[in-house]
């Protein structure tokens, strides 16, 4: 049971982590809440469905392409729509909205309301601490702390990163260092499809693809981005590790728990909006102090 | 990165402000101030609070037009920029500040703004951001740490922890690790003990003689007045005088009404 608890939570927190990562880092760069972000990663899925049934590619192939389909989605989007309204953050949130919605009819249009899978690129599981656990699964943490480490590498360790980290803290002083605002925003939006398309990809072959599937990674992210701190990179790890574990305690420990998570999520988010609105680690934007 | 031209004889305009008007909305911030500062001076300006002071340097440094293109069309409101500002003969009123820091123009803000969840050798790197060669980087880094020591020990640290005096030599090591030709310093003494204050202003003397063009924006006019070659008094967004140090406190009526310092020259 325990193990069980952990390993689910363990895959969640992974895939949330993910998408809030990307999520915290658009808003801390570009300034840009985009409801948007999740669409992406639904787009991902149905693209190696796609890539996979109908054109026959092999899965890894198929999950290079969807990625780099979803990033350069998302760049246009975003320099073609979001970008011009930046300063406008309620637009932003009306338009990112309704860009979320434009792809899921699109999806709903071309693949159908029906649920669909994705075959899983290996079988057979592995027992640990008494839980069987899918090569999937164990295939598809490595990939996640894989991804979570690349991106630590590039926000530390490169020249981007800095400009990243830099423009999250005060994008005016970032500039008058030199540092490309407009660029880095967009680059930044590029990393963040990319995590987003990800886990797409890892989700595919272990959940089912359906056209509203944006929907409820969009509130725990928003859950996590509340509870983490908006903005904050070490608070959506933390806020993506312990809403996963909250959620997998209750569904593994109420009755009818699985209806009951996204609720579950929500109130937390709300709690720590009565109690600690800055969330466990908010960051405040320099140039607006 | 171009050389600062060594020409002997009359000395170079690096930066020329001309006509500058900045207003946001119906508010005026900048009135038809027209200032220059040669090749290796250090010159100040000062002034009353809010007589425009730091718009002038946001202005130059490109943050006022960057606000303007960022923020129009919103309830933020109209910003209107009229005039010219040349730098090493140069048109920049129009370029992005990162444009202008290319160009080897660098402001140090008002109130520091380090990168304050970054750490103090990670904020002198963003300042080494458009430096290329890592061993200019390393060379630049030997500079800042040979004026701050302060910096090399606290490097790991993170700069929001750091104190007052050493965010301002924070903020400074890290515009000079741009390798400026002009640096533009805001109000580099402002909240902090008298014994700091002349610790940092006499840095900045230093760096003066290292041959770096200096403008500096400074409340504590005797301060600054010790160690810039000219200067010009801002007032109501005018520029009201220009003069050395020694002519304006020789002038009673400047001194009584903007120096601040009565009768004590």
């Amino acid at each position: 049971m325990l193990g069980n608890i952990l390993v689910n939570a363990l895959m969640n927190a992974g895939v949330y982590a993910m998408l809030a990562v990307g999520f915290s880092l658009m808003f801390g760069v570009a300034r840009i809440i985009n409801l948007a972000h999740t669409a992406f990663y639904m787009v991902a899925g149905y693209c190696i469905f796609y890539l996979v049934s109908t054109a026959g590619l092999p899965l890894p192939l198929a999950i290079l392409i969807s990625i780099v389909a979803v990033v350069v989605l998302a760049v246009v989007v975003y320099r073609l729509l979001i970008d011009p309204m930046r300063e406008h953050e309620t637009t932003v949130l009306i338009l990112t909205i309704a860009l979320a919605l434009v792809l899921q009819e699109a999806m709903l249009l071309w693949f159908g309301g029906y649920f669909r899978s994705v075959p899983a690129a290996t079988a057979g599981y592995a027992t640990i601490l008494g839980v069987r656990v899918s090569f999937q699964y164990l295939l598809t943490l490595g990939v996640l702390a894989g991804a979570l480490v690349a991106v630590w590498f590039v926000l530390m360790k490169t020249k981007l990163g800095l400009a990243i980290r830099a423009t999250a803290q005060d994008r005016e002083i970032a500039e008058v260092m030199g540092m490309d605002e407009s660029r880095t925003a967009t680059l930044t939006v590029a990393i963040a499809s990319a995590l987003a398309g990800l886990a797409g990809a890892i989700v595919a072959p272990l959940y089912i693809l359906e056209p509203r599937m944006w929907l409820n990674p969009l509130t725990i992210v928003l859950a996590i981005a509340v509870l983490g701190g908006l903005g904050s990179l070490k608070g959506s790890l933390f806020g993506a590790a312990i809403i996963a574990l909250a959620e997998s305690l209750v569904v593994f420990l109420v009755p009818q728990g699985a209806f009951l998570k996204g609720a579950f999520s929500l109130g937390i988010m709300i709690l720590v909006l009565l109690i600690r609105p800055e969330g466990l680690f908010g960051v405040a934007f320099e140039e607006e102090r | 990165m171009p050389e600062v031209p060594e020409t002997l004889g009359a000395p170079e305009a690096l930066l020329e402000v001309k006509g500058l008007s900045v207003r946001y909305d119906t508010a005026v911030l900048l009135n038809d101030v027209t200032l220059r500062v040669d090749a290796g001076e250090t010159v100040g300006l000062v002034g009353p609070n809010g007589a425009g002071k730091t718009t002038l340097l946001r202005t130059v440094a490109g943050l006022v037009h960057w606000e303007r293109e960022k923020k129009r069309g919103t309830r933020a409101g109209n910003i209107v920029i009229e005039g010219q500002v040349v730098f090493g003969g140069q048109r920049i009123d129009r370029l992005p500040p990162h444009g202008i820091a290319r160009l080897g123009l660098v402001l140090v803000p008002e109130r520091r703004r380090p990168f304050r969840e970054l750490s103090v050798l990670d904020n002198l790197r963003a300042g080494a951001y458009l430096v290329r060669d890592p061993k200019e980087v390393t060379r630049a880094l030997e500079t800042v740490y040979g004026l701050f020591p302060i910096l090399r020990e606290r490097g790991g640290q993170l700069s929001g922890t750091l104190s007052g005096g050493e965010q301002q030599m924070l903020a400074i090591g890290r515009a000079l690790m741009t390798r400026p030709r002009l640096l533009c310093i805001d109000e580099p003494s402002t909240g902090l003990s008298p014994r700091v204050r002349r610790e940092v202003l006499a840095k900045i003397k230093d760096i003066g003689r290292t041959g770096i063009t200096i403008l500096l924006v400074e409340q504590d006019v005797s301060l600054a007045f010790a160690l810039t070659t000219r200067n010009y008094i801002l007032s109501h967004s005018r520029v009201v005088a220009e003069g050395t140090s020694e002519e304006l406190m020789a002038d009673e009526r400047l001194r009584q009404r903007y120096l601040g310092v009565a009768g004590t020259a």
